[in-house]
C-alpha cells in the first residue's frame, strides 16, 4: 500500500487515507523524503484525518518525517488530527507530536504559503528569474 | 376484617378527613405552594388507607404491594412531593399525622380494651409499612432527579459560543471535579474540531476552585487543542488561581493568558487579524 | 444487560495483526456503549502492546473480553507472549525508558490511558491485562 504524494508548485501534499501497518509507514517516510529532496520542496503538508489510532510508534514516524523534511529545507504542517487522537496522544505523554498543526489541508496550505513568503530563498529565486 | 376500623370508615370518615386536610394545609403546605388536585390525591390515599385498615389483609406480616390501590396512591403522592422539593420528613410527617388522628378516633369509639390493643397494633404495623415505603420511594425519586440534573449541568457548564469567524469562546462554569473534568475536556475538543477555530478563548472566570487535577485536565485540553490546530487564549484566572497554579508547579508555558475576557477577545482578534473600530472611524488598512 | 459479548481471541504474528487487534478492541468498546474518547484510548493501548509483542517476542496472542458487571460496563484486554520477558519492570514503566530507540512512552503511556493495568513478566511468559470501566 503506497501513499500517493501530490505536488502543488513547490509544496508537497500527502494525505494518509488508510490505517498503516508499520512497513507502510516506513515506506511512506522514505517516499516522501525522496520526493521533497528531488523537487527541492519549500513546504510539506501531511494530512492524517483518516488515522483513528496514532500510537507512540506512529507519532514517532510522523515526528521523524517532519524533522527529516525540515533538514531538507522545507516547512512542515500536520493537519486533520482527530480530537480524540489528540487527547490520547497528550494522555500518553506530552510532546509526542511536536510539529505545527492545522485543522485541514486548506488551512495547512495557508500557513505554509505565509511562512514560505517570509523566507529569504524565495526572494532570491525571484531575483534570479529576472 | 376489623370491625373497629369499619365503624370509623362508616361513621367518622368525613370528620377525620377534614381534620387531617386542615392540619396539612396549616402545618405542611405553608412552606410550599398548594398545587391543585393535591387535596383530591390526599383524599384518595385516605380512603385507600381506611379500606385497607378495615379489610385487614395479612395483618401479621403486612407488606405494602406497590401495585395495590394503596401503593399506587401513596407512590403518586410521594412523587408529587419529591418533585416539589419537599423534605422527606414532611412527606412521612403527613402520614404520621393521619396515624395520630386515626388512633385518637379509635380510642374515642368506646371499645373493649382487647379490641383497642389489637386495632392499635394493626394500625401501627400498617403505618410502619407505609412510612418505609414512602421513604424509599422518596429517596428513589430524588436520586433519579439528581442524576438528571447533573447531566444537564454538564451540558450547561460547557457552552460553546462562536464569537467570530474561526474564533470560539468556551466559558467554563462551576466547580469541576475530576470526573467532570474528563468529560469537559472531551466536549471542548470535539467543539473545537467541529468549528475548526483558529483561536479558542478559554474563560475561567466562572471556575471558583483551581486544583491540581483541574489544572492538569486544563493543560491536557490546551495541549490537545494545539495538536488540532487552534491557538488557545486563557482568560479570567483569579489571583488566587494564579498563585495556586504556580505553587503547584504547573506552568502554562507558551499559552497566552489575559486578565479579563475583554483583553482575551482583543488578543484573539489580533491573531485572526481583525479589530473592533468605531462606526464613524475612517477605514484604514 | 447480563448478556455478555463473546470473548475474541486473536493471534499476533504480523504487523497486520496489530491493526486487526486494535480494530476488534475498538469495535467491542463501541458496542459496550463507551464514548469515542474511550474507544480511541483502548485502540491505542492495544496497538502499543501488540507492537511490543511483535518487536520483542515475535509472536503472541490477544484476548478481548466483555467483563461488565451489573451496571458497570467493562472491556478487558489481555495480551500474552512467550518471549524473553521484560528484564526490569520498574524501569520499563518509567517515562523515557526505551530499549528500542523509541520515545519510551510505550508502557507508561499505555498505563495512563486505561483504568486498570496489570503486568506479569518472566522469561518465557509475559502477560499484560488492561481494562476500561464505565460506571453507569
Amino acid at each position: 500500500m503506497r501513499i500517493p504524494i501530490l505536488e502543488l508548485e513547490r509544496i508537497v501534499l500527502v494525505s494518509i487515507q488508510v490505517d498503516l501497518t508499520d512497513n507502510d509507514a516506513m515506506q511512506f517516510q522514505s517516499d516522501l523524503v525522496e520526493r521533497v529532496a528531488k523537487i527541492e520542496a519549500l513546504g510539506v503538508a501531511i494530512d492524517i484525518t483518516a488515522l483513528d489510532v496514532v500510537d507512540s510508534y506512529m507519532a514517532r514516524v510522523i515526528n521523524d518525517t517532519a524533522n527529516m523534511v525540515r533538514l531538507l529545507g522545507a516547512e512542515v504542517v500536520i493537519c486533520g488530527i482527530q480530537p480524540f487522537v489528540a487527547l490520547t496522544l497528550i494522555e500518553m505523554g506530552r510532546g509526542l507530536l511536536g510539529a505545527d498543526c492545522a485543522f485541514n489541508l486548506a488551512q495547512a496550505l495557508e500557513i505554509l504559503k505565509r511562512r514560505i513568503a517570509k523566507r529569504g530563498d524565495t526572494r532570491f529565486i525571484e531575483d534570479e528569474d529576472v | 376484617m376489623n370491625t373497629a376500623f369499619q365503624r370509623l370508615q362508616r361513621e367518622h370518615r368525613a370528620e377525620i378527613l377534614t381534620d387531617w386536610l386542615q392540619h396539612l394545609a396549616a402545618a405542611v403546605d405553608r412552606h410550599s405552594p398548594h398545587p391543585p388536585g393535591l387535596d383530591a390525591q390526599r383524599e384518595s390515599l385516605f380512603d385507600a388507607v381506611l379500606t385497607t385498615l378495615a379489610e385487614r389483609p395479612n395483618a401479621h406480616d403486612f407488606m405494602l404491594d406497590p401495585d395495590s390501590e394503596l401503593g399506587r396512591y401513596l407512590n403518586r403522592l410521594v412523587t408529587e412531593q419529591a418533585r416539589q422539593l419537599a423534605s422527606p420528613s414532611e412527606t412521612v410527617g403527613s402520614l404520621l399525622a393521619l396515624k395520630q388522628r386515626l388512633a385518637r378516633a379509635l380510642l374515642a369509639l368506646d371499645l373493649s380494651s382487647d379490641a383497642v390493643v389489637e386495632s392499635l397494633l394493626w394500625l401501627d404495623r400498617l403505618f410502619d409499612a407505609l412510612s418505609l415505603f414512602a421513604f424509599k420511594a422518596f429517596v428513589d425519586i430524588r436520586e433519579r432527579l439528581i442524576t438528571e440534573q447533573s447531566l444537564s449541568l454538564l451540558e450547561l457548564s460547557t457552552p460553546v459560543l462562536k464569537l467570530w469567524h474561526q474564533v470560539l469562546l468556551l466559558p467554563l462554569v462551576g466547580v469541576i471535579d475530576t470526573l467532570r473534568a474528563r468529560q469537559v475536556t472531551e466536549r471542548l475538543l470535539e467543539a473545537i474540531a467541529e468549528h475548526e477555530a483558529r483561536v479558542t478563548i478559554l474563560d475561567l472566570t466562572g471556575v471558583p476552585v483551581l486544583d491540581t487535577s483541574v489544572a492538569q485536565h486544563l493543560m491536557k485540553t490546551i495541549d490537545a487543542a494545539r495538536l488540532l490546530g487552534t491557538r488557545i487564549v486563557m482568560t479570567g484566572i483569579s489571583p488566587e488561581g494564579a498563585q495556586t497554579l504556580t505553587k503547584l508547579g504547573i506552568r502554562f508555558a507558551d499559552v497566552v493568558s489575559r486578565a479579563t475576557l475583554r483583553a482575551g477577545i482583543a488578543e484573539a482578534l489580533l491573531i485572526v487579524e481583525r479589530r473592533i473600530a468605531p462606526l464613524n472611524s475612517e477605514r484604514q488598512l | 444487560m447480563s448478556e455478555h459479548f463473546a470473548t475474541e481471541r486473536l493471534p499476533i504474528r504480523s504487523m497486520l495483526d496489530i491493526v486487526t487487534a486494535r480494530h476488534a478492541a475498538r469495535e467491542l468498546c463501541e458496542r459496550l456503549g463507551f464514548g469515542k474518547a474511550d474507544q480511541t484510548r483502548i485502540a491505542t493501548a492495544v496497538s502499543e502492546l501488540a507492537r511490543n509483542v511483535i518487536q520483542y517476542a515475535g509472536e503472541g496472542q490477544c484476548s478481548i473480553a466483555d467483563d461488565s458487571q451489573g451496571t458497570h460496563r467493562c472491556i478487558r484486554v489481555c495480551i500474552e507472549d512467550h518471549g524473553p520477558g521484560i528484564p526490569d519492570l520498574e524501569q520499563a514503566l518509567c517515562d523515557g525508558y526505551s530499549t528500542s530507540g523509541g520515545l519510551g512512552a510505550g508502557l507508561p503511556g499505555t498505563r495512563r490511558l486505561v483504568d486498570e493495568f496489570e503486568i506479569q513478566s518472566a522469561p518465557g511468559a509475559t502477560r499484560i491485562t488492561i481494562a476500561l470501566i464505565k460506571r453507569g
